[in-house]
């Protein structure tokens, strides 16, 4: 057993480093359901299977033989042939009933995930067994027609199952999410601010400050004192003259660098000393003095009904939110919990780790407190304190400034109402009019159950049965835009052929996207995103 | 099982495009994370002729990516199971593997002419920095690109029409992959981070991400069974050490600092000299013996380097005393503060800082490096990059449509394209950047005192290094000279530089300028066999106008003539053709070509 850990350890070592190993637990007990083995849904599985995704099922009606090249289907099965061959020929040969083979295949790829197979069209399971789908952490479609996704999507929507629909049309890619609320506590932001308090130190925080007298100390330690400690000292001594007000802009905080630049020792000629921390504590001015507050997406999830309202039922998201939320308006005086990490800097060891214990500790006694008050509702809804556990409490204070919730639109809100398709078109090139098109070709295909220009014979009469599609899209919705008909050419071009590297790409996002929705870490777009091959340029739009 | 072409896949791409997928040929410069994404896009695109080079052997941590890959595979020359793999799914693709290193001077000049197009799918600057160089000389286009985690790019170089690789300054390279850290360091760095993970694994919080014993599912151990028995022996000899773990067996020693020294530079080597496979193409670590340093005559052994004392590069023995020294300290502190405790690492913690540079120290001396001062170990660190698969698939995507437009001479359309960390965004700019003109430092001038300043300062503290190009201008006679100044560990004794390729008929004799001293004691880390160098000629302005370029590449853009007459010279513009013309036109506006093949 310590063995395959071991040995899992090696094999996910890259990955590791970017969700932890809480991360990569939820990946190998997620369950997916992927619908169609194309070029774009064998490329997304790959990418699932190999880090480790616990369990898929596939859901595939089309059978993938010679006969299928040439039929209507063309497009799909003759460039779903090859890349099934090669990576899933597990599938290939499930479906073609080959289901030793294709275990013995699977293996190979990742004997640690274990695959499942339904030989059905996803419309035979909609119509016979809706609640397949219920069981799934997340369902990905992929070159699904619009009857069948819009169907799909309110089962799911229904059910609370994230749905992600993936469709590589010639060379436009596109991916549209939808779930109804999707909490982050791990949103793993690029550049946060360090959580250091100054300008509202707390009791201990001014305690440790206090221990520090920067006037009567040896060179030796007043060039390793921490910066955060020079600027908490300069920062009394800038209050005493400015009416206790924070430096705020730049020009006050230009004659707050010099105060400290003051501070810098001289040696007997008058000239500064080379200290190093006095630079860091120059440097960090800027951002070690924001003011402390609750960030408006971490206020909005305190305001949110789902954290208002607290039921037996609600996910622990909400229930530590709510506990978080308590703290703040009580203990915390208006403040969330302190995070209790502080960056590196120069400094001796023991100036560091002592201040590096005082943010430490006060983390570990704000996280006490806000399990007691959530323990405290656990209890006013039946619950047992141990339904939330100390680490996940502890994890969610620490990252209290940086929670996120994703709510998606549901493609019924989207068809209903156009929200923001116009504004988004400021030029006829932008990614929106990409939208369009995808929702015409649709439009083309229920009327002529097929999509335009899959036989080149058909390409110039389709151009013209397109353009039709493409208007009464847009009357439908009155929108008053121009779709440049280069476009309308370059959609009949397509044939609704599935090119291989834009599989890949696509393949590649969507699958980062679904371990993101996994895991619960990152934060996952919102909600539509195109890419355009040809000019390399990608957009994400809220449909 | 025909796999359908690009063509086919979208109708309208030109028939040429077609028909130039079945026949060109091209080159994957690396079968790993990206290379193996990269080489199933290429056949199911239509590639035909493909040509496919790795140094490497297959990790087990290769496999939560690298889909090519087995665990059967483990230890196996990534380039030829990644064509046998690619063989197995597109049997009528016509794939060459090398298990070789693309700095191999074999891989000269001559054979980047073979391709259309070479992909770069690497994880090292030095040989992307190779490779880059190679496609200027022989004028192919390339398509650079890398991940990290999800942050990936993909650009494309094409001499005369693009940046290169090197144009604009990199960062120095903070990560590394684990195998190299703990089987086979190559440079300083690799042994620093090895150092602060021991300190770490014998004093601090053990880390399992932060081994440093020889990586035992290392691919040649299942790969060789014969080696088996030997690495046993090896490891025995060392009692249970490999059953528990590094902190546990120290304590039981009381770290003890000589039985530390021999498990590390002594056992722990040899353990990996058994693994032979990984020396055939590196030079052998060779293990260090506590009694034999303890035999050499200190007087033997002299700090070099000056000035302070962090900045004096001990000897082995030095080290050695060092390591001892640092180990009883620490032991100490952890005794200091009972029982269970740790300690942390920090750099500004005299015996913490002390143990690393000596452990880093005495690796870089087993792996035949030159040692480092404890100033400079001190601002050198690491982590490891992370890698996924998901951003493996979309770069290799990416570069395949690049390719596309090479292919069809849509450099116009070429774009440098960058995956943004999380979010799926990107953000592409076009590549027709014009090579900087650099920065105009002068370095000599004859305006009296202008630079006299410089007059003790080496071309290094310019950043002149291996491919830098200085421009002399003569104002009076009206002429210019560009100097392509290459790196040279082979001069003779007391020869401070020379000068090769044919000397311009009107230039001035050259003579040497006092920065010529330095020439031969610059940049190790060049990538480029050098021959020789020449230094500026005297009396003359000496302007530094792009120190980052490439010697033999885009010279016109280089040259203060207008953008017509770069045009014009842009055929002429190859290696071979260059000294001829040299010959043939001394007059002004000449360049010294310092030949590099």
């Amino acid at each position: 057993m310590t063995d395959n850990k071991t040995s899992k350890e090696q094999k996910y070592d890259r990955q590791l480093r970017l969700w932890g190993d809480h991360g990569q637990e939820t990946l190998e007990n997620a369950h997916v359901c992927l619908i169609n083995a194309t070029a774009t849904g064998t490329e997304i599985l790959k990418n699932l299977v190999l880090p480790g995704i616990g369990v898929f099922t596939l859901v595939d009606g089309h059978k993938v033989s010679g006969e299928d090249v040439g039929n209507n289907c063309v497009s799909i099965t003759i460039f779903s042939k090859p890349k099934v061959t090669y990576m899933l020929n597990d599938v290939v040969l499930i479906l073609q009933n080959r289901a030793q083979a294709a275990t013995e295949l699977l293996q190979e790829l990742n004997s640690d995930v274990s695959g499942n197979f339904v030989e059905e069209s996803p419309d035979k399971l909609l119509d016979n067994s809706p609640e397949f789908f219920h069981r799934f952490s997340l369902v990905i479609g992929v070159q699904l027609p619009e009857s069948t996704y819009l169907r799909l999507g309110s089962v799911l929507w229904e059910a609370g199952v994230p749905f992600l629909i993936c469709r590589t049309y010639g060379l436009i890619g596109y991916m549209r999410l939808i779930v109804k609320e999707h909490t982050v506590v791990e949103s793993h932001p690029d550049n946060a601010l360090e959580d250091l308090r100054l300008d509202q130190p707390f009791t201990e925080l001014k305690h440790h400050v206090e221990s520090y007298d920067l006037d009567n100390m040896e060179k030796k330690d007043h060039s390793h004192t921490p910066w955060i400690i020079v600027v908490a000292k300069y920062l009394e001594k800038w209050y005493s003259e400015h009416n206790s007000q924070l430096p705020k802009n730049y020009k006050e905080k230009e004659a707050f660098r010099k105060l400290i630049r003051e501070g810098i020792l001289t040696n007997e000629n008058g000239t500064p000393e080379d200290e190093e921390n006095f630079e860091e504590a120059i440097k960090n001015v800027n951002t070690a003095l924001n003011p402390t507050k609750v960030p408006s997406a971490t206020e909005d999830i305190f305001n949110a009904e789902q954290c208002e309202n607290i039921t037996s039922q609600s996910p622990s998201f909400w229930v530590i939110a709510h506990g978080v939320r308590d703290f703040v308006r009580n203990e915390g005086n208006g403040k969330l919990p302190v995070r209790g990490t502080i960056p590196d800097m120069i400094a001796d060891s023991d100036k560091f780790i002592k201040l590096q214990n005082v943010y430490r500790d006060k983390a570990m006694k704000d996280a006490a407190v806000v399990s007691k008050h959530v323990e405290a509702l656990l209890q006013s809804v039946g619950k047992p304190p141990e339904s939330t556990s100390e680490q996940e409490i502890k994890l969610f204070c620490k990252n209290a400034a940086f929670l996120r919730v994703v709510r998606c639109r549901s493609l019924a809100e989207e068809y209903i109402v156009s929200v923001s398709i116009a504004s988004c078109m400021d030029s006829t090139d932008s990614e929106m009019v990409l939208y369009l098109m995808l929702r015409s070709v649709d439009r083309f295909y229920q009327q002529h159950s097929r999509y335009p220009g899959v036989y080149n014979y058909q390409v110039e009469e389709d151009i013209n049965k397109l353009k039709l599609c493409v208007n009464s899209l847009l009357q439908e919705y009155s929108l008053n835009v121009n779709v440049k008909d280069d476009y309308i050419h370059e959609f009949c071009r397509y044939g609704a052929a599935e090119p291989h590297t834009v599989a890949a790409f696509l393949g590649g996002s969507a699958a980062q996207e679904a371990i993101k929705i996994i895991t619960h870490q990152f934060v996952p777009f919102n909600n539509t995103f195109l890419y355009n091959a040809m000019s390399q340029t990608s957009a994400t739009f809220q449909l | 099982t025909e796999v359908p072409t690009m063509a086919q896949l979208v109708g309208p791409l030109r028939k040429e495009l077609a028909d130039s997928l079945f026949s060109c040929r091209v080159l994957v410069v690396g079968a790993g994370g990206i290379g193996c994404e990269l080489l199933k896009n290429l056949v199911l695109t239509g590639f035909k002729n493909i040509e496919v080079i790795d140094l490497d052997t297959i990790d087990v941590s290769n496999l939560n990516r690298q889909f090519l890959f087995q665990k059967k595979h483990v230890g196996k020359s990534k380039a030829q199971v990644a064509k046998e793999s690619v063989l197995r799914f597109c049997p009528s693709a016509n794939i060459t593997a090398y298990h070789d290193s693309i700095m191999n001077p074999d891989y000269n000049v001559e054979f980047f002419r073979n391709f259309q197009l070479v992909m770069n799918a690497l994880d090292n600057r030095a040989a992307r920095n190779h490779v880059n160089r190679m496609c200027l000389a022989a004028d192919i286009p390339l398509i650079e690109s890398g991940t990290a985690g999800y942050l990936g790019q993909v650009t494309v170089i094409k001499k005369g029409q693009t940046e290169c690789y090197e144009c604009q300054p990199k960062p120095t390279q903070k990560t590394f992959p684990g195998c190299t850290i703990r089987n086979t360091p190559s440079e300083p760095i690799h042994c620093i981070v090895w150092a602060k993970y021991l300190f770490n694994q014998l004093f601090g919080e053990e880390d399992a991400d932060q081994e440093v014993s020889p990586d035992t599912a290392d691919p040649e151990a299942a790969w060789n069974p014969a080696d088996a028995a030997a690495r046993a022996t090896a490891s025995d000899q060392d009692g249970d050490i490999k059953r528990v773990s590094t902190k546990e067996w120290a304590r039981s020693t009381g770290y003890d600092p000589v039985k530390l020294f021999n498990k590390l530079f002594k056992d722990d080597i040899m353990y990996l000299l058994t693994m032979d496979k990984l020396w055939k193409k590196r030079k052998a670590p060779l293990p260090l013996d506590w009694t034999e340093i303890q035999q050499i005559e200190s007087s033997q052994e002299e700090a070099c380097g000056t000035g302070l004392k962090d900045q004096q590069v001990l000897g082995v023995q030095g080290y050695t005393q060092l390591f001892r020294r640092s180990v009883e300290t620490l032991r100490s502190q952890l005794i200091e503060k009972g029982e269970g405790a740790e300690l942390v690492w920090d750099k500004d913690d005299p015996p913490a800082m002390d143990f690393v540079t000596a452990a880093a120290n005495l690796r870089m001396n087993v792996f035949s490096m030159n040692m480092k001062s404890r100033f400079d170990v001190k601002s050198m660190a690491g982590n490891i990059i992370p890698a996924i698969a998901t951003t493996n698939a979309v770069i290799a995507g990416l570069i395949v449509l690049e390719a596309l437009k090479i292919l069809n001479s849509d450099f116009d359309q070429c774009r440098t394209v960058s995956l943004r960390s999380q979010s799926n965004l990107m953000c592409t700019r076009p590549l027709y950047v014009q090579i900087e003109d650099g920065k105009g430092t002068i370095l000599i001038s004859s305006e009296e005192g202008e630079t006299e300043a410089n007059n003790n300062k080496f071309l290094s503290d310019f950043g002149i290094r291996n491919g830098s190009r200085l421009q002399a201008d003569d104002f009076l006679q009206d002429y210019t000279l560009l100097v392509n100044v290459i790196h040279s560990e082979e001069l003779e004794k007391d020869v401070e530089f020379e000068v090769v390729g044919d000397a311009p008929d009107k230039a001035p004799a050259p003579s040497a300028p006092e920065e010529g001293k330095n020439i031969a004691n610059g940049n190790k880390d060049s990538a480029q066999p050098s021959t020789s160098s020449k230094a500026a000629a005297e009396d003359d302005d000496v302007l530094i106008i792009d120190s980052d370029e490439e010697p033999s590449s885009s010279t016109m853009e280089a040259s203060p003539e207008s953008s017509n007459r770069k045009r014009k010279h842009h055929d002429a513009d190859d290696a071979a053709s260059k000294r001829k013309r040299l010959d043939q036109q001394p007059a002004d506006d000449d360049e010294d070509i310092i030949a590099l093949d």
